[in-house]
């Protein structure tokens, strides 16, 4: 797991124990990444990122034509992984959650356990200042630098 | 709540010691329908219980054998029992430790016959 | 614990560049067999995880992945990736070798040499088969006595301790080699429906066999790790205590799970002529059983 913000980690890495999600992917309302589990590259990390955010965007803004109140959460169930997107907010700002699960877990737990890490990151956010947003190019740099000391450079 | 299958929820609830019981989408772990006193938090039932039943499920395939048609956790201070039904629904019950599990079985297998 | 041909840093400099141009190709194969030689196990796993991301169908990334794990000590996920290897390729001899070697060392000889010899019908030419088949073949004639000692070099990759830690809590198999589960010697069911294991979902003692025969306890005890999980999380949440049991009938079998200690599981298995209350009580007997093995002198 990889955090921008050290606060979110654990609540972050609590969430993940108990639901046992495969990947999650914590980004800002724009896309950018405030921390993520289980993507190995940063290019899919990136893109996840801005997909997410995008489907966030296009359903609010269609549930704001249909006149209907935001909606609370996106999933999406294929043949044997779950995906599941939920917009929240924390102190000055608001924050997608991106979470991908397999059959050691379920849309049920997914929600359950994402009900208890937002109401510990909204407790945990520091007060003050909006929480720092990254560029997504952090993240790659983060990696590869990473991957080059690994390999004893 | 759609109003058949809560009713089918009613005789489960009248057992003595019952605290909750609901119909849960076996595959997601969502409620569909519940009858629960104050302080049962349904929805954490609803995916507990799925998740365990599924996990329960492989172990039994691994062993050659079926999938439960009765489960029974057993705790302290209370148990959870369930009975799969059809279309994909369990039926799950959330009770106090000296509940009579006899008879909370027999109301579970009659709502989820029910459900057919 | 690293007894292969040596690698040199220049081999994996070169392996690495050849990587770095084409991030697409194979080549994270020998790039991370070789780190793992090297002992750069937190190098080599992620090389392997990036080539499965890659490749998830390429039983050969499962097998370099499993064997880091080995080398890690993390049995379990080790024996995962080669189970998921071989669902891609039945006939992978590299997995074929580890999940044996997994067999070896919880004393289940038979599934060891079943495995070694598919392993040698796949890759005749490898050296030191031969050797891991006969060593095998040697204990299940001498009744299991040899069971737990660490296979001779060549064989598998392997941490010889760690073997040794692992096989002297197994109970021995009986003489001609038919694995027994003395630990229940005397309890109903002793030969078939008692299985004990630890919270990694790895068999301690006892057996079960499905419908044909066939023992699957290991594979059982690998899932049912997931219901200890499970159920400690379902009661720890919803506030109902320390559980006591999980009791779950199907159309053929009854089967009842009790935890003789915070870190180990228990499993009865009956047909279903078998009330539950029954296998509550039997269940009692072989926890307490269980308990003193387990509480005993090492």
């Amino acid at each position: 797991m990889r955090v921008i913000e050290p606060w979110v980690a654990e609540p972050l890495q609590r969430f993940l124990t108990e639901s046992s999600a495969r990947l999650a992917l914590l980004m800002t309302a724009s896309g950018q990444v405030v921390a993520q589990h289980g993507f190995t590259r940063a290019l899919d990390v990136m893109s996840a990122s801005a997909l997410g955010a995008a489907i966030v965007a296009s359903t609010e803004e269609l549930a704001r034509q249909m006149g209907a109140g935001p909606f609370r959460a996106l999933s999406h169930q294929g043949q044997t992984q779950g995906l599941f997107l939920s917009a929240f907010a924390v102190p000055r700002a608001r924050w997608i959650v991106l979470v991908v699960y397999d059959s050691d877990s379920s849309l049920g737990l997914v929600q359950l356990f994402f009900d208890q890490l937002v109401r510990e990151l909204q407790a945990a956010a520091p007060d003050g200042e909006a929480p720092r947003e990254v560029l997504a190019a952090d993240f790659e740099t983060e990696l590869n630098a990473s991957l080059r000391s690994l390999f004893g450079r | 709540m759609t109003t058949g299958l809560g009713a089918a929820l009613e005789p489960i609830t009248r057992v003595r010691g019952v605290r909750g019981a609901m119909i849960v989408s076996a595959t997601d772990g969502i409620l569909v329908a519940e009858a629960v006193m104050e302080g049962v938090d349904a929805q954490a039932v609803a995916a507990l219980a799925a998740g365990l039943a599924a996990r329960l499920r492989r172990a039994t395939d691994a062993a050659g054998r079926g999938a439960p048609v009765f489960i029974h956790l057993e705790a302290e201070a209370g148990a959870i029992l369930a009975v799969p039904g059809e279309r994909d629904l369990l039926v799950v019950a959330v009770t106090q430790a000296d509940v009579n599990v006899g008879l909370v079985r027999l109301e579970l297998r009659r709502a989820a016959d029910r459900l057919a | 614990m690293h007894s292969e041909v040596a690698v040199s840093s220049e081999d994996i400099r070169v392996l690495t560049s050849q990587l770095a141009a084409d991030p697409s190709s194979l080549v994270f194969l020998p790039l991370g067999e070789a780190l793992r030689r090297r002992g750069q196990l937190d190098a080599a796993q992620k090389v392997a995880i990036a080539g499965l991301t890659r490749y998830p169908d390429l039983a050969d990334a499962h097998d370099l992945l499993a064997r880091v794990l080995g080398d890690r000590g993390d049995l379990e996920r080790a024996f995962d990736e080669w189970d998921i290897a071989l669902r891609l390729d039945p006939g992978h001899a590299g997995s074929h070798k580890g999940i044996g070697f997994l067999y070896f060392v919880a004393g289940d000889l038979q599934q060891a040499l079943d495995h070694l010899e598919a392993a040698r019908a796949a890759n005749p030419e490898e050296d030191g088969l031969d050797a891991a088949i006969a060593r095998v073949r040697e204990s299940i004639a001498a009744g299991g006595q040899a069971a737990g000692s660490a296979p001779g070099p060549g064989a598998l990759p392997a941490d010889a301790a760690r073997e040794d830690e692992q096989a002297s809590r197994m109970p021995e198999p009986a003489a001609g080699g038919r694995s027994v589960p003395s630990l229940f010697e005397g309890l109903e069911g002793a030969d078939d429906g008692l299985l004990l294991l630890d919270a990694k979902g790895l068999r301690l003692a006892g057996g079960l066999k499905d419908p044909g025969g066939t023992q699957v306890g290991d594979a059982v005890a690998a899932h049912l790790a997931g219901v200890f999980k499970d159920a400690s999380r379902a009661v720890r949440l919803l506030g109902l205590g320390a559980w006591r049991s999980v009791a779950a009938e199907s159309a053929d079998a009854n089967f009842y799970l009790a935890a003789p200690t915070t870190e180990t599981l228990l499993l009865l298995s009956r047909d279903p002529g078998v009330p539950i209350g029954r296998l509550a009580r039997l269940a009692d007997r072989a926890a307490e059983t269980a308990r003193a093995w387990l509480e005993g002198p090492a």
